[in-house]
């Protein structure tokens, strides 16, 4: 699988470290990356359902390229959504339709994609390319 | 470390570390004999049962039915209908029993400590034919306000009750509720959930008139468990699921129905899940449940108190040596999902969320918690480096 080289230097990053503890540390490193959706602006509609966290999406275009801020209370959440910022932030519509959430996996972060009550980031991804493939 | 061995699944390793598991509340492990049981079964012996006439047909009829026979004797119960779990048995007496025998205005006891299994049920029967729902409060120490249910009586027809609360541990005085239920002329359900793995019930002793329970909270496998039922009651319960198994005949004017627990047993029911179990009940009979609860409260006890030593940890329950070998907590600083990540990460197992239990978790203040859950085979070693680990983490990253 090939993947944008912003998103292809993240799973580098993680490819080098052995410790899986360490690799969350890291994960949670990348919440830095995160436009920080302000808690007022935390609403029913760009809630992440399905999440054990509470965690909060909004996707923006400016000047044709896709934007996301978010924000949620743990920060593993909050560092994936670093992480998808940087894949996100700046691309066309077509290079965000264009993603997998396969990555996550591939950076071993996660265990599963699978849709599930323990699993809001394919939830957050699929929210993410549903926002964008509204404004094609 | 006999009990241990008996366990493959605990030589594994987890992100390189040895598993030290911990979510035994959710579900157990299962030891060799209830794995070679099942594939043994699959392997030698598999048909479908009752009504074949040919040997594999006699011989896993035979191994299913001896499930029943185990069951019985555990627990000592005359009526044990097979269902796939504690959720099914209590839907069971909601739809096979309380519809029938219920009005609109009966009131149905329920706990604000109660597992969404024995709530949503009862709120879809509130729905269909207008019972009445009360929830019995907590006291500031989280047992049950004792005072408020025997008031809640007048006019209830059941009480379902969790046995030993999957949250807390805590272990609701079930002998009490029986008792004065039953001078109150109130039937009474319980939710056994928990309790089973921890204590051997005896059922006709206990005096309940349903008891719903899972086989995987005791080693056996998932998809089966069972609700046992008190003869009066069960000689009132209609059959609600129809299908194959359950009837005498039919035609197309017309169905009758088995008179044994068949009669809720449609369809082909879960025949290596109950092999799986009777060989798991067999192997727990070995063991000495007594002795090896009062061991586990003794870690779960000693884990709460370790825990509540570390700043901003809060610990919920009392931990008695009547209560389950459950420790909830929360950390003001580390949400409780990064937690049990950062512990995997050490290959320590631990349930994070509302544990099915979401009113419990208003009265909490909390939207979820930690849980750590011992059973047979964890030890005093594991619950130290659980706690060597989240004093560690806690450290690094709060």
């Amino acid at each position: 699988m090939t993947w944008p080289s912003d998103i292809q230097e993240v799973i580098d990053e993680f490819a080098e470290i052995e410790d899986a503890m360490e690799r969350l540390e890291i994960l949670m490193d990348f919440s830095d990356e995160v436009d920080e959706l302000p808690s007022d602006e935390w609403t029913e509609q760009n809630l992440v359902k399905g999440c054990q966290s509470r965690a909060h999406v909004v996707i923006e275009q400016r000047d044709g390229t896709i934007w996301m801020r978010a924000a949620s209370d743990a920060k593993m959440v909050q560092g994936l959504m670093g992480i998808l910022s940087i894949a996100v932030n700046g691309a066309t519509v077509e290079e965000v339709l264009e993603l997998t959430p396969d990555f996550v996996i591939e950076m071993g972060v996660l265990n599963t994609l699978t849709p599930s009550r323990s699993n809001g980031f394919r939830t957050m991804f699929d929210m993410i390319q549903k926002a964008v493939m509204e404004m094609r | 470390m006999s009990i241990r061995n008996d366990f493959p699944i605990l030589a594994r390793k987890v992100n390189g570390q040895s598993l030290v598991y911990l979510d035994n509340a959710a579900t157990t492990q299962k030891p060799q004999v209830v794995i070679t049981a099942m594939s043994h079964f699959y392997q030698n012996s598999n048909a479908n049962v009752h009504r074949g006439v040919h040997t594999l047909a006699g011989e896993a009829t035979e191994a299913y039915e001896a499930c029943r026979s185990e069951l019985k004797k555990w627990f000592n119960a005359e009526r044990v209908i097979i269902t796939s779990g504690t959720t099914e048995s209590i839907n069971l007496v909601a739809h096979a029993w309380a519809r029938a025998n219920l009005v609109a205005g009966d009131a149905v006891i329920l706990t604000e400590m109660e597992h969404h299994s024995d709530i949503v049920p009862w709120q879809l029967l509130a729905q269909d034919i207008g019972i009445e729902l009360r929830f019995i409060s907590l006291n500031d120490d989280l047992t049950l306000d004792m005072d408020a249910f025997e008031a809640s009586l007048d006019g209830a027809k059941l009480v379902a009750c969790v046995h030993t609360s999957n949250v807390l541990g805590i272990r609701n005085p079930v002998e009490q509720i029986i008792k004065i239920s039953h001078e109150n002329g109130v039937k009474v359900l319980l939710d056994s959930a928990q309790a089973v793995p921890h204590e051997k019930i005896d059922f006709t002793a206990l005096g309940a008139d349903f008891l719903a329970c899972s086989a995987h909270k005791m080693c056996g496998p998932t998809g089966i468990g069972c609700l046992l039922v008190k003869e009066d009651s069960f000689s009132q319960m209609q059959p609600f699921m129809g299908g194959g198994d359950m009837i005498q005949t039919v035609t197309t004017n017309g169905s009758t129905f088995q008179e044994n627990e068949h009669k809720f047993e449609a369809g082909t029911p879960r025949i290596a899940e109950g092999v799986g179990w009777a060989a798991a009940l067999k192997w727990l009979g070995k063991i000495d449940l007594q002795s090896e609860h009062l061991r586990l409260i003794r870690i779960a006890r000693w884990t709460a108190n370790q825990l509540k030593s570390i700043s901003g940890m809060t610990v919920f329950g009392r931990h008695d040596d009547g209560d389950s070998a459950v420790v909830s907590f929360i950390h003001d600083s580390i949400h409780s999902e990064d937690m049990a990540r950062l512990l995997d990460a050490r290959g320590i197992a631990i349930r994070t969320g509302h544990h099915c239990a979401q009113p419990l978790m208003k009265i909490l203040g909390v939207e979820g918690t930690m849980r750590v859950s011992f059973y047979l085979y964890n030890n005093q070693e594991e619950a130290e480096l659980f706690i060597e680990t989240i004093r560690g983490i806690v450290e690094r990253f709060s």
